[in-house]
């Protein structure tokens, strides 16, 4: 189980992903809106998206787990 | 009158030197030399040739030993004292080397072997030469020193912050290293560290089990997915030996022999003004979309050809060698593609310490500017931003060398210049068309300056689009043609011609000399 986290504080602007897909490794999960870029957030490892932690217009810490791969 | 042949009978006297040698050259002798191999790890005097050019090792000290009584009893012979030294070439170049081999009483610090690389650090500093410390070593030889001899001891790592800036200095990791040996590599320049088989920890795992309690792997300490990914002690991963010590031969390849030298310019077959257009693929214009920096690298470079340190550590910023025109120079360049290219502490601390150590040597500098500024908030503020962000700015004013700043897109307060704006003493500063320079983006110059406007507006649907027509009235004032028009940039540049636009300037630099006040040295933020 890898959970991914968000590497800044920011505000969610997509979600790209929902709960039971599959994703390779390096796909977008999500993309964070922070210090006026997008902030791609991509799978480390290949595997099932088991759940999505986050909505846009979140507003997510450093540390927060976006989403949880199996 | 011929003397009696009996008093000229050398035969012996060779014969006894050449069986030392021998002996020496067999280092801890073949059962321990075969458990190196199967450990996945060279034996020293096989690293050193891959290290060297063939045949140019003048070797220090083969004939010595340990000369302690007590660990004769017990050991016996100590092939070199556990320490093989010398000076060798690299591409013709002089380097004094000091190697430790694990052979040897897993290549513990004797007192004669560190008598041997006190000699290697005064000849290199004499000579002006790099030292390249080869690490396979368990620190401190402390069968042979547990008392409170341990006063006198030291000097090792004073010497070593003598050379520092002098002569380069390079610290292979390709062993399991505690303590003095792995504060060798912390003061030294460039440390590369073969993955699997090295490591560095300043206590040792069996001390942390006595000091602390805790149960931990040398290579869950110390290894090189820490010191590569996590600590940024350690400059670069690799497969093994035979990859390391190519990978300092090309380290050294950048770099003079001492900082009285210029960096070895090679012939270059890359025409100078080459043409780019692969960028306008690469580089999105929309502003906030990301894209990897690594590849505008390898497009501009002479062969594209990039020697990156740290890459996998504070990866928001790029920090490496390349060449242009055969010159070789340090390439600082945000990383969109991470954190959006931000700067928070620890870019600030690798690009800090990577323009340090090129202004040493004097290396030009060369900066890829697509920094939103520096990440705030609370967070980075409890973690010293302040201080890590004033470090790197501290470098880059400090640094002397020519600096040639290219602003690709965006170029954002503090941001702006500690990745070497107009006012940092920029010896050639060129814009792309998409450049945003300002002290902030447009949503924050309303947040901050149209606060008061806003809240007199109800708060929902209406208020927004009050703040994005601000938001765009702000937004014309950031252009690059503004900046051109009152001559803060030198030049905006079709992105196609970069690698030309940084030959010209480094070429244009190429004589720079600044002297600054006398002092002892700066306050420096760390």
């Amino acid at each position: 189980m890898t959970e991914v986290r968000a590497e800044i504080t920011a505000n969610v602007w997509q979600v790209q992903v929902e709960a039971g897909q599959t994703v390779a490794e390096g796909d977008t999960l999500a993309i964070l809106e922070s210090m006026k870029m997008e902030i791609p957030v991509e799978s480390p490892v290949a595997g099932t998206v088991t759940s999505v932690n986050v909505a846009p217009n979140d507003q997510v810490q450093e540390g927060d787990v976006i989403a949880v791969i199996e | 009158m011929a003397d009696d042949p009996a008093l000229h009978d050398w035969k012996p006297l060779v014969k006894d030197l050449t069986a030392r040698r021998s002996q020496a050259l067999g280092m801890g002798g073949p059962e321990l030399i075969e458990r190196q191999r199967s450990l996945g790890k060279l034996p020293v005097r096989e690293r050193i040739e891959l290290l060297l050019d063939p045949g140019s090792f003048v070797e220090y000290g083969q004939l010595a030993d340990s000369m302690d009584p007590v660990l004769a009893e017990q050991r016996g012979y100590l092939a070199a004292d556990g320490m093989v030294a010398g000076v060798g070439e690299i591409d013709g170049r002089r380097v004094a080397v000091c190697a430790y081999d694990f052979t040897v009483m897993a290549g513990s610090m004797g007192g004669v072997g560190e008598h041997k690389t006190e000699r290697m650090r005064e000849l290199a500093l004499h000579q002006r030469i790099p030292i390249v410390w080869l690490l396979d070593s368990a620190g401190a030889r402390i069968q042979a020193s547990s008392g409170s001899t341990f006063a006198a001891a030291g000097h090792l790592f004073r010497e070593q912050v003598t050379m520092s800036g002098v002569v380069p200095q390079v610290a292979a990791m390709l062993g399991h290293c505690a303590a003095g040996t792995a504060y060798i590599p912390g003061l030294a320049d460039f440390i590369p560290m073969v993955k699997g088989t090295s490591s560095m920890a300043l206590g040792g795992r069996h001390l942390v089990k006595a000091a602390t309690g805790e149960d931990v792997s040398e290579e869950e300490m110390g290894g090189s997915a820490v010191h590569t990914k996590i600590s940024g002690v350690a400059d670069l991963e690799v497969a093994s030996d035979e990859e390391c010590l190519a990978t300092v031969r090309n380290y050294l390849s950048f770099f003079p022999s001492n900082n009285r030298e210029a960096p070895p310019r090679r012939h270059c077959d890359d025409p100078a003004d080459r043409r780019c257009e692969e960028l306008y693929d690469i580089v999105p214009t929309a502003p906030r979309r990301a894209y990897d920096m690594y590849r505008v690298i390898h497009a501009i470079a002479d062969n594209g050809e990039f020697f990156p340190m740290k890459p996998e550590w504070a990866r928001n910023v790029i920090t490496g060698l390349a060449r242009f025109d055969g010159r070789p120079a340090g390439i600082v360049a945000s990383q969109p593609k991470v954190l959006g290219g931000t700067l928070d502490v620890n870019s600030a601390d690798k690009a800090a310490r990577f323009v340090w150590l090129c202004d040493a040597f004097g290396l030009p500098l060369v900066f890829l500017q697509d920094v939103p500024g520096f990440t705030v908030g609370s967070v980075v503020e409890k973690q010293g931003i302040i201080r890590h962000g004033a470090k790197m700015l501290f470098a880059v004013s400090e640094a002397t060398v020519p600096k040639v700043t290219v602003v690709l897109r965006k170029a954002y307060g503090a941001g702006y210049f500690v990745m070497n704006g107009t006012a940092y003493e920029a010896d050639y500063i060129v814009a792309w068309p998409t450049a945003e320079i300002a002290v902030m983006g447009p949503d924050g110059m309303v947040r901050i300056t149209m606060r008061r406007q806003l809240e007199a507006i109800p708060e929902g649907e209406e208020r927004n689009q009050a703040a994005i027509a601000m938001a765009e009235q702000f937004r014309k004032n950031i252009d690059p043609y503004i900046a051109a028009g009152h001559a803060q940039v030198d030049d905006i540049i079709d992105p196609a011609d970069t690698r030309a636009a940084i030959c010209r300037g480094l070429a244009v630099a190429a004589t720079k000399a600044v002297d600054r006040p006398w002092r002892k040295h700066g306050v420096l933020p760390v």
